[in-house]
This record gives structure tokens, C-alpha cells and sequence, in this order.
């Protein structure tokens, strides 16, 4: 009996913790959705009415289109880099053995536990000493290797899970049957990783594309959807922000859904 | 299936072509700046430019006011708050996501994962929305008839700190959930069997096999919390300033470089030294259980 009333209690904190779990992340999301159909130009409540004129607004933004042209541009560039180099360092960091492996570890895990607003800094002062000796300024191209430094690691996480689960002895098999190795990698590696790559690709889009302290430190004078909103709430906020932001939830959300769906089923395979 | 190793040369083309990338990168664009770095903390700024001369006069400068050492303070207090407040509820939400909600756990890992993804400025601006004191916090309170502003925290350390545990609260569920789904069940059933509660079970058995985690969790948390800069300007209002803020104004508003710099180096070595310190006392303490 006793034990029957401690069952259901943990119960109830568990579900409970999850239920309010979900509901603490989603209170600053739905509060920026609500606030986007306000009619007037404050953010406070009672909305003097709801209307869609924000997004006409936005639509019409010449900075919010720059800004996210910005975004998906740095995005798509980091995306590439980031899991090209996080696929090959997770394939080494799981499978080989070597000197300096730990060294290796190491350097690559590194930016995964530093702060991001001073990764941001230490980027900044490179690349100003480098500009002023090279003749080039800040902008998207420092701003893609900021993201690269920072998202590369997340990538080799993920699909570091993936190799993890992977036999080995597929590829032998493979190069028994006469397979170089680069046919190998084409028709047995890549294909069996591919859930995990795609996933970490996805991840590492949505990394960069939200990204903030790195865009500020890096991008000199060029403007993307996260900081073009840290500039707008310093400067006066209006609807725009808020209506924006629901704009940019929606791929995100759908992107997510493809990379859980795609982890899913790979893990399903296994 | 655990990756078999195999062993690898340097001269292999296949370590190689696979190492050297992320090398190079981690190498030209983390490791090299972060010594450029703490070069630059050795020159001085003239007349708003810096110049190139060795000299001590930042690090004089850095030991020689105390404000500094005042946020750094304050930045490292936050901080350990935020760590514990992030295991204390992340804890049981970890839990109950690798032992309890098995059948929701695909639609959970979207939600969960979409709100990590989702880009911290806007949520964080979505925080301030919701505490304001005309926001959407207090005029939900107000519908179901409690008294008018309620919430008033917004621009005081607790906004502060309200951001920065839901900005980082990810990473201590992500953590901990990793080493409680690892742990072998029939370890806990075994504990069942011999008459222990369910509460004796977590307690013995759950939470000393999470340690891992729970600490993995708590280092990252603290060491990604000391560079907080967001959750201090937007919902703390500026008003109690944590060290990226005052890093970031050295170098913005007074452009002295080499000072910015010797700043976020001690922010830098004062967190790893803490971090240190801690696991050696947590060492010590289990080496002796």
C-alpha cells in the first residue's frame, strides 16, 4: 500500500517536471507569437487589436531582408564546412588510434565549453590583427569561420553517435570484394552515416542561423536576423520583432522535425 | 557494434586527410588567437590605438581596480546559481524523459530540441515580453483574478537569472539524460527485489551512477555561464553587469584592447581554476566514501 502511493507520487512529479519543463521553454516562444499580432506599436498588453499589419511590414523591410538574406547565407556556408569537418573528425575520434589522439580530442572539443561571447572576442582580435597586416575587413567570410569553429564540434557529436553504431566490418567486407577505398566511402560509409550526417547538418544550419555573439563579434557591419533583433530591442521595439521572430519558428520547427525523424529511423535500421 | 579502433599512422593518408581539417581549423582560428590573445595583453592603447610595446601596464591596471574584480565576483556567484538551480530541476526532467515518457518521446525530442535550436536573442527578448509589468506574465495572472503586477522582476538580478537557467538548462537535461539512460536497469529492479522503495533506489542506486553526468552537466553549465552577456542586458537591464558585458564595453565604448583582452583571460583562468578546485574537492570527497 505504501509503496503503491510512492509509486504514483514519483509519477507525478515526473510527468509533472516534464509537463512544466515544456511549458517554461515555451512561455518566451508563444509570448513572441502573440505579441506579433498586436495591432499598435507598443509591446504591452491589452493589444489595442489584432491585426496581420507587422507582417506585411516586415515583408516590405528592406534591413529584414538584407538581414535574413544575411542569415541563410552565413547559415548555408557554415552548414557545408561544419559537417564536412565534423563528419571526419567524428570518424576519427571513434574509430582510429593515434598519437596525439587525446591532443586531438581535446582540440576539437574544446569550443563546445567556451563561452561564445569570448570565443566571439578572441576571433575578433585575430582577425582585426590579420585584417590590418592582410588589407581585409570583417564581414560574412570571418563571421563563417567564427560559425565553423563553434558548430564543428556539435557536429562531431552527432554524428560521432552514428559511427559509434556502425559495424566496421561492412567496410571490410567491401574491400575483400575488391572495393578502393574510396568506393568504399561512396557506396558503404557515407550512405550508412548519412541519417546521422543529415541531422547534424540540420542542426548545425539552425546553430548558425541563430547564432548571436558570434555575428556580432564577427561580422563587421553586416546585419543577420539575431542581431538585427539585439539592435532593435536597444533601440525601441516595436511588433516587427516579435512578428519576425514567428517567422523565423516555422522552418526552424520543420527542420527539426526532418532531423528527428531522419535519427529516428536510422536508429530503427540499427 | 562499438567502433572497433584501428590503428593509425600520421603518415596514413587516411588519419590524414581526415585529421588535419579540424586541426588547421581548430588550430589557426581557436588556439592561435586565444595566444594573440594574451599577447595583446601585454601592450597598451594611446590616444584610442593600440600600441605594439611590451609593457605591464594593462595587468597593473586589471589588479589595481577593484570593480573588476567586483563583477567577476558577481559573475562567478550567478554562475554557481545557475548550476545548482539547473540540477536541482533538471534533474527529475531528465529522469522522467529516460525512465517515464517512452511513448511521447519523439514528439518531446522535437519540442525539446526546437526550443534549444531556436535562436537566444528572440528568446530571450520573448522573456522580457513576458515579465514586463504590462506584459504577458502579469495580464494572464490578472485573467484567472490575481492582483495587478505580480511580476516585477524584470531588470533585476533574478530576470537575470531566469534567462540564464532557461538559455542553459538544456545542457544539464542533455547531460544527465545521457547517463541515466546508460545506467542498467536491472540494477535498479535488483534494488526492487531486495525490498528497497523507489526513493531508496533512486537514492542509492540512480543518483550515484548519474554522478557522472550530473557533474559533466555542471561543468558545462558554469563555464558556459560565466560568458553570459545576453541575459544580463536584456533582462537585467544593464543594471548589475556580468563580465562579458564589461569585456565587450572595454573594448566598444573605451576601445582599449589590450585591456579587454587581460579581462576576458581572467574570466577565462578564474572559471577553469574553479572548475578545477571543485572536481579536486570532489575527488577527494568520494575517494575517502
Amino acid at each position: 500500500m505504501h509503496h503503491r502511493t510512492e509509486a504514483r507520487l514519483a509519477d507525478i512529479v515526473l510527468y509533472g517536471s516534464v509537463a512544466a519543463a515544456l511549458l517554461f521553454f515555451y512561455i518566451p516562444i508563444f509570448t513572441l507569437m502573440a505579441f506579433s499580432f498586436q495591432k499598435g506599436r507598443y509591446l504591452t498588453l491589452p493589444f489595442e487589436g489584432v491585426s496581420l499589419a507587422w507582417y506585411g511590414e516586415l515583408w516590405n523591410n528592406q534591413s529584414v531582408r538584407g538581414a535574413l538574406f544575411n542569415s541563410t547565407l552565413i547559415a548555408l556556408f557554415s552548414m557545408l564546412f561544419a559537417t564536412i569537418l565534423g563528419t571526419m573528425a567524428a570518424i576519427v575520434a571513434v574509430r582510429y588510434l593515434f598519437r596525439g589522439r587525446t591532443i586531438f580530442l581535446g582540440l576539437t572539443a574544446a569550443p563546445l565549453v567556451f563561452p561564445q561571447m569570448l570565443l566571439g572576442i578572441i576571433l575578433l582580435i585575430w582577425f582585426s590583427v590579420l585584417g590590418r597586416a592582410f588589407g581585409f575587413n570583417m564581414g560574412l567570410v570571418t563571421a563563417i569561420i567564427g560559425h565553423v569553429v563553434y558548430i564543428t564540434p556539435f557536429v562531431a557529436v552527432v554524428v560521432a553517435v552514428q559511427v559509434y553504431n556502425f559495424d566496421p566490418a561492412l567496410e571490410d567486407a567491401a574491400a575483400d570484394c575488391g572495393a578502393t577505398p574510396l568506393e568504399i566511402y561512396r557506396h558503404v560509409t557515407i550512405p550508412l552515416l548519412w541519417p546521422g550526417i543529415f541531422s547534424a547538418a540540420i542542426f548545425a544550419f539552425l546553430l548558425s542561423w541563430g547564432n548571436f555573439y558570434l555575428t556580432y563579434s564577427l561580422a563587421g557591419s553586416a546585419r543577420t536576423l539575431p542581431t538585427f533583433v539585439f539592435s532593435g530591442i536597444a533601440t525601441g521595439s516595436s511588433p516587427l520583432y516579435p512578428a519576425m521572430a514567428t517567422v523565423v519558428f516555422l522552418p526552424g520547427l520543420l527542420l527539426v522535425m526532418l532531423a528527428v525523424w531522419l535519427r529516428g529511423r536510422s536508429a530503427g535500421d540499427l | 557494434m562499438a567502433g572497433a579502433e584501428i590503428e593509425r599512422n600520421w603518415r596514413e593518408p587516411a588519419l590524414l586527410l581526415k585529421a588535419l581539417p579540424t586541426v588547421l581549423l581548430q588550430t589557426l582560428f581557436f588556439a592561435a588567437p586565444l595566444g594573440l590573445t594574451f599577447a595583446m595583453t601585454f601592450q597598451r592603447t594611446k590616444n584610442f590605438r593600440l600600441d605594439w610595446v611590451w609593457t605591464l601596464e594593462t595587468w597593473t591596471e586589471v589588479f589595481s581596480k577593484p570593480h573588476f574584480w567586483t563583477v567577476l565576483g558577481h559573475t562567478l556567484w550567478m554562475s554557481c546559481l545557475c548550476v545548482i538551480i539547473c540540477t536541482i530541476i533538471g534533474f527529475p526532467i531528465a529522469y522522467a524523459l529516460a525512465t517515464r515518457v517512452r511513448r511521447w518521446a519523439t514528439p518531446l525530442q522535437i519540442l525539446l530540441m526546437f526550443a534549444f535550436l531556436t535562436d537566444a536573442t528572440l528568446k530571450t527578448f520573448g522573456w522580457a515580453l513576458f515579465l514586463d509589468s504590462k506584459g504577458a506574465g502579469n495580464y494572464l495572472l490578472e485573467l484567472i483574478g490575481l492582483p495587478e503586477g505580480m511580476i516585477g522582476f524584470l531588470f533585476t538580478d533574478w530576470a537575470t537569472m531566469l534567462g540564464m537557467v532557461y538559455n542553459l538548462l538544456p545542457f544539464t537535461i542533455f547531460t544527465i539524460y545521457l547517463s541515466i539512460a546508460a545506467i542498467d536497469r536491472s540494477l535498479i529492479l535488483a534494488a526492487y527485489d531486495c525490498g528497497a522503495s523507489k526513493l531508496r533506489a533512486l537514492w542509492e542506486v540512480t543518483l550515484p551512477l548519474s554522478r557522472p553526468g550530473i557533474w559533466a552537466g555542471a561543468v558545462l553549465v558554469f563555464l558556459l555561464a560565466v560568458g553570459s552577456f545576453l541575459e544580463p542586458k536584456v533582462l537585467g537591464g544593464g543594471r548589475s553587469p556580468m563580465m562579458a558585458d564589461l569585456i565587450r564595453q572595454t573594448f566598444e565604448t573605451r576601445v582599449n584592447w589590450p585591456l579587454g583582452a587581460a579581462l576576458t583571460f581572467v574570466l577565462m583562468v578564474v572559471a577553469s581554476f574553479a572548475v578545477l578546485l571543485f572536481s579536486r574537492v570532489y575527488a577527494l570527497k568520494h575517494a575517502g566514501a
